[in-house]
């Protein structure tokens, strides 16, 4: 699976350890989750695309 | 806004598992002072018993914080990873043991299992289940 999350973070100048805070987890799962190493839960997916006011499909698309 | 800043360090996993490693120390130290004890004729078959029991308290007060570790501070991504580690190591231990115990059944020369091998083992093989997925998702 790949997303966005690394061009949305930036467009909003945050850091990992602060969307890792907005997010309540840690910034390694969002360095992770950045590079393509680890797909969130449904949860998580829903919590990353209500922080962004995207839908799941806009930030996160299958291979 | 920006949130503010914040950095989840490795630093409970590992007191926890320095604290796992302690207890399963306790836990062969009990062992060793049980043995020394029963040659010695010290103690009596009572407090042998008793000090068997005593030296495995650690360990169970390390699962309790450890469960609660587990289901309430951790993200789902390192929840994850400590799963598949505790995974690991029940996948190799298990058949491992069988073998080594069918081996030792059915005569064969098999490396004698001491306490401390069977306890350390399982410890040792969660740390190495850690590692490989932690290096996966890195």
């Amino acid at each position: 699976m790949t997303n966005r999350l690394s061009e949305l973070r930036s467009s909003r100048g945050w850091s990992q350890g602060e969307l890792a805070a907005a997010l309540e987890v840690s910034r390694q799962t969002v360095n992770a989750l950045e590079r393509g190493k680890y797909d969130p839960s449904l949860p998580l997916a829903f919590r990353i695309a209500r922080l962004f006011g995207r839908s799941i499909e806009d930030i996160f698309s299958p291979d | 806004m920006k949130p503010e800043t914040y950095e989840v360090s490795a630093g409970p996993g590992s007191q926890l598992y320095g604290l796992y490693v302690a207890a399963i120390a306790t836990a062969l130290g009990g062992n060793l002072l049980v043995r020394i004890a029963e040659r010695a004729g010290w103690l009596g078959p009572a407090g042998r018993v008793g000090l068997a029991a005593v030296a495995v308290v650690p360990l169970i007060a390390g699962a309790v914080v450890f469960w609660r570790w587990l289901r309430r501070d951790l993200d789902e991504m390192v929840q994850r990873i400590v799963l598949e580690g505790l995974a690991f190591a029940f996948i190799i231990y298990l058949p491992i043991a069988a073998l080594l115990v069918n081996l030792r059944t059915a005569g064969a020369w098999v490396p004698r299992l001491d306490p401390a091998d069977m306890l350390l083992s399982p410890a040792l093989l969660v740390a190495i289940g850690i590692v490989l997925a932690w290096r996966r998702v890195q």
